[in-house]
């Protein structure tokens, strides 16, 4: 994780796309943003703004069709894209692989041999507490659980940058509490780069460093609100009064925005 | 009494209740399936003594089964026994080659799919041993032909269970193995094949039937050699004892072979477990 300081920036990013009926759908729309090497980065916006779209076309997975994405060193200068990985709302485990192979997987794909790649797998899994669960499937675990595998699966890599797509969005309100906690202290201990995509205004003053506020389709950045509340962050940060004014306002932003999406949905869908 | 079936599980207690457990361990539904058959062997074999039956028509069970024994010891059963499992399982391991491979084609290649699909469509559902005439006038009667006929049993089910298996694969998972690092082949390999295994592993289960069923008939027509060749023998010159012999060994491949499929389909599915 301490590996090269590659910033990603994107530039005017625009994404349209033809939906099965025929219409033309504006997905994003001049988008400018810049996710910092050392931050935690949260973008957050209602429904179908394009926040997931947004990450896979900072993953790399799909091209935009205006603006461009850059991965710029420190210098200044373009840099190759820095590694990835990324945790996912679904899960996404291979269910015919036991937890340790499902975590070693990235490994096996690079050529590390079996022994090394078990012993790392072994230590991410015990950093999320699943020591003893090595040799289960997907499904004989819990959702907290299996979640808990897609991170030690994401942070096995070691990528330079942590992408988490609606990571606790398939959680329910209690286990999710306990794994925003876990992870806020995971990331600040670690001191990766990450980009959290999330419903949640909680989530993202928990984890963020800075959060970036979208509109309702098609999905600009309406706000970049930087996050200064002192490290480590709990359940109990909730409770002071800086935090209740951030969420606020960040509120304030969402809300009009929620309305509108809610309003415009069926019609360019 | 029939709520015990578990207490056969229990080490033996003091001799006092060794009648007991006698009688506990005949109702455990195992036991009770080959006493079952027992009964029925027995119930056939005095009916045919009572009512004196002529054996062209209903051999007794225990005549059949010295016939059985008969033909194994002299009259070379086992080679038409070894001969009948090669053909079978040669033509079903070139179907599963083939036929994984093309499942894997048709459902990664939207063209190679438009391509093989409509050949599918029209071999698919023609009953096979309609084939036997043009295979034998084009390839004889010797093995080339009995492989083909037992491939064609078993490769169709395999396709199609094949792409059926990677179709239903979450997209999910292959987007996560492309995010953790996996090529076009890798994804192939590792994610899609596994993921169709179960699916993959129905097709095995009827195409081998197929093949069974396939070169079964293939051999009664061609009449030299095979398990098949030998009912049709023993038919014809009234032989009845060892039609029945025949029947039994086929049987019993049958059995030996759903058992297997049983005990792989519960290994497959392990992971399937909640």
């Amino acid at each position: 994780m301490a590996g090269l300081a590659v910033a990603i920036e994107c530039e005017g990013l625009g994404l349209t796309y033809t939906a099965k009926t025929g219409t033309a759908v504006n997905a994003l729309d001049n988008v400018r943003c810049r996710f910092v090497p050392g931050q935690v980065t949260a973008i957050i916006g209602p429904s179908g703004c394009g926040k997931s779209t947004l990450l896979q076309i900072a993953r790399g997975f799909m091209t935009p069709t205006q603006g461009r994405l850059r991965y710029v060193s420190l210098g200044g200068t373009d840099a190759p894209a820095p590694a990835m990985a990324t945790v996912w709302q679904a899960f996404n485990l291979f269910p015919w692989r036991s937890v340790l192979a499902n975590v070693a997987f990235g490994l096996e794909l690079a050529g590390v041999p079996r022994a090394e790649r078990e012993a790392r797998a072994r230590k991410a899994l015990a950093k999320v507490e699943l020591s003893g669960f090595e040799d289960k499937f997907p499904r004989q675990l819990s959702g907290g659980m299996r979640q808990r595998v897609g991170i030690a699966r994401a942070l096995v890599m070691e990528p330079d940058v942590l992408l988490l797509d609606e990571p606790f969005g398939a959680l329910d309100a209690q286990t999710r509490l306990v794994l925003q906690e876990q992870l806020a202290q995971l990331v600040e201990t670690s001191g990766t780069t990450a980009i959290l995509v999330t419903h949640s205004i909680e989530e993202a003053i928990l984890l963020a460093d800075s959060i970036l506020v979208m509109t309702a389709r098609p999905g600009r950045i309406a706000a970049e609100i930087a996050v200064d509340l002192p490290r480590p962050r709990t359940h109990a940060t909730t409770h002071e009064p800086a935090y209740g004014a951030l969420f606020d306002r960040i509120y304030g932003l969402l809300r009009d925005e929620v309305v509108r999406a809610m309003t415009t949905e069926g019609a360019d869908a | 009494m029939i709520d015990q079936p578990l207490s056969t599980t229990v080490r033996p207690a003091p001799a006092s209740g060794v009648l007991k457990r006698v009688g506990t361990a005949l109702i455990e539904p195992r036991v009770l399936g080959w006493i079952a058959v027992a009964v029925v062997l027995i119930g056939w074999e005095l009916i045919v003594i009572a009512f004196g039956f002529n054996p062209i028509y209903l051999p007794r069970p225990t005549r059949i089964v010295v016939a059985l024994i008969e033909m194994f010891r002299t009259g070379g059963l086992l080679r038409d026994l070894l001969s009948t499992l090669g053909r079978v399982f040669g033509g079903f391991g070139i179907a599963l080659i083939f036929g994984v491979a093309i499942g894997i084609w048709m459902a990664t290649s939207e063209r190679f799919n438009a391509i093989a699909d409509n050949f599918i469509a029209a071999l698919y559902p023609l009953p096979k041993v309609t084939l036997i005439p043009l295979l034998i006038i084009w390839l004889g009667t010797g093995g080339p032909f009995m492989l083909t006929i037992s491939a064609l049993g078993a490769v169709f089910p395999i396709i199609l269970n094949t792409v059926l298996g990677i179709r239903q694969c979450d997209p999910g998972l292959v987007l996560a193995a492309r995010d953790l690092g996996a090529n076009r082949h890798q994804i192939i390999r590792m994610v899609l094949l596994p993921g169709a295994v179960p699916s993959i592993f129905a097709g095995i289960r009827l195409g081998l039937g197929v093949s069974i069923i396939l070169v079964v008939a293939a051999e009664m027509v061609v009449g030299k050699l095979g398990l098949g060749a030998r009912l049709y023998l023993a038919g014809q010159v009234l032989e009845t004892e060892q039609v029945f012999a025949v029947l039994i060994v086929l049987a019993s491949l049958g059995i030996v072979i759903t058992k297997t499929q049983d005990a792989i389909d519960v290994w497959l599915n392990r992971w399937r477990v909640a």
